[in-house]
């Protein structure tokens, strides 16, 4: 099955290069929208600005672990992204009024769908990310040196422990993880999907 | 025992198991669901690591390039906005010199009303209960301390989220959404506050007055005001306010 990319996949490219110039057009052209839907949501700019930011870092994560491939206007789908995550917001901050003012923003199922897939895999990366800072400190380093440097023979010598250990113990605390994540309420959630 | 299983998904990752182990690890994907759950989480984290810290540095830098363009984008327009009032002057140098505070009040309210910033004098977060999570209180306080309240905010409703009977974080974070003009979140909290029995009732009534007080809807400050019985610590501001309004 061929995926075909929308004409503005170049904005996603835009972030795993840093491309600050077409960067630069996705917040001249997409936020103003956003900016006006946090402020008219009991927000200020400073709310929204964090929203754009948070919404644009997660579809790098995605990108550059999934290499998420965006098959429709790039408008509508960042809109929906950042909207969801300020209703969410809203709902952390203990605002009862969490129903968004709606404007009339006519959404594909295609547009939906892809929505959805960031979604999710934010929640999965939230998650991991949470689980990951559960786990003692010395789990954390050794994971953090091994995939970092990838190679365990230097792992080992980085660490001054002998190869077979650091692999033991890299197993070791990703089975660590691996438990944590399953025992958690939100991966119940996330795998109900 | 368990240990050996996880042992074996780091070998079936790497493409190390011999074709007899391979076939059992094949075998048993297939005939226990604990098994096959636990090596597709184990699957994706190493697949989720790998990325996040491979890409530390990249996302470090396109923080710094989406902050910098926000800035320019999102938040000039709102400093532009708030200045065309007090267009002669720095916004930004305004914030920070609050004395002058003072002065421009005679030029722009000169209609004689108070101004909200007069009022506006939070007594610092002090956290006395210590416990877990020093690091986040005491970053909270700096924050909220320094008026950084976008940061405050965050790190407060965090702590918040995790002892949300503590009525002082509440009222804190109140304060934060008003500065931030955020006055319903502000005003629901002030009154949940207000209309309970702790030693901060008072206070959040003080503060509701302040967000009406901002928003200049002066009947209701005023009504708010008068709610404030003379036995208590904000008696004197309240009065000092009313006499103004």
């Amino acid at each position: 099955m061929s995926i075909k990319k929308h004409a503005d996949h170049i904005y996603i490219e835009a972030l795993l290069k840093n491309d600050s110039r077409v960067l630069s057009k996705v917040y001249e052209r997409f936020s103003p929208k956003i900016v006006a839907m946090v402020k008219k949501n009991s927000g200020c700019a400073d709310d929204a600005q964090d929203i754009i930011q948070e919404t644009l870092v997660t579809i790098f994560h995605q990108a550059s672990e999934k290499n998420f491939i965006l098959t429709c206007p790039f408008d509508a789908y960042f809109y929906l992204l950042c909207k969801r995550k300020w209703l969410n917001e809203l709902k952390k901050r203990g605002n009862k009024r969490v129903t968004i003012v709606e404007d009339v923003t006519s959404i594909t199922e295609e547009q939906e769908q892809q929505v959805e897939e960031t979604e999710i895999f934010e929640q999965q990366h939230q998650l991991f990310e949470l689980k990951f800072k559960e786990l003692g400190q010395k789990c954390q380093e050794l994971l953090k040196t091994t995939f970092k440097i990838k190679s365990m023979e230097k792992v080992a010598e980085a660490l001054g422990v002998t190869y077979g250990y650091a692999r033991k113990k890299k197993s070791q605390c990703m089975g660590q993880l691996t438990k944590l994540v399953k025992a958690s309420n939100e991966f119940q959630q996330l795998n109900s999907y | 025992m368990e240990d050996v299983r996880y042992i074996t998904f780091e070998k079936y990752l790497n493409k190390e198991l011999t074709s007899e182990e391979m076939a059992d690890f094949e075998k048993q994907l297939i005939a226990n669901t604990d098994f096959k759950q636990e090596f597709e989480i184990y699957k994706a984290l190493e697949t989720s690591l790998n990325s996040t810290f491979e890409n530390e540095e990249k996302e470090t830098e396109l923080k710094a390039t989406l902050t910098n363009l926000g800035k320019k984008y999102i938040k000039e327009e709102t400093v532009k906005k708030e200045t065309k009032v007090i267009s002669l002057f720095n916004y930004k140098k305004l914030l920070v010199a609050a004395s002058i505070a003072v002065l421009i009040g005679l030029f722009v309210f000169n209609n004689g009303d108070p101004a909200y910033s007069d009022f506006a004098n939070h007594t610092n977060l002090e956290f006395t209960v210590r416990g877990e999570n020093d690091e986040m209180r005491s970053k909270a306080e700096e924050a909220f301390n320094t008026k950084n309240y976008t940061e405050a905010l965050k790190l407060i409703t965090k702590i918040g989220n995790q002892d949300l009977k503590d009525t002082e974080i509440q009222l804190y974070r109140g304060i934060c959404y008003l500065e931030l003009n955020s006055y319903d979140a502000a005003e629901g909290l002030f009154n949940k506050i207000s209309n309970g029995d702790s030693a901060f009732k008072y206070k959040a009534t003080w503060y509701k007055a302040l967000t009406y007080l901002k928003q200049e809807q002066f009947e209701k400050c005023k009504n708010t005001l008068k709610t404030i019985p003379e036995s208590t610590e904000e008696y004197e501001l309240a009065q000092k306010l009313l006499k103004k309004l």
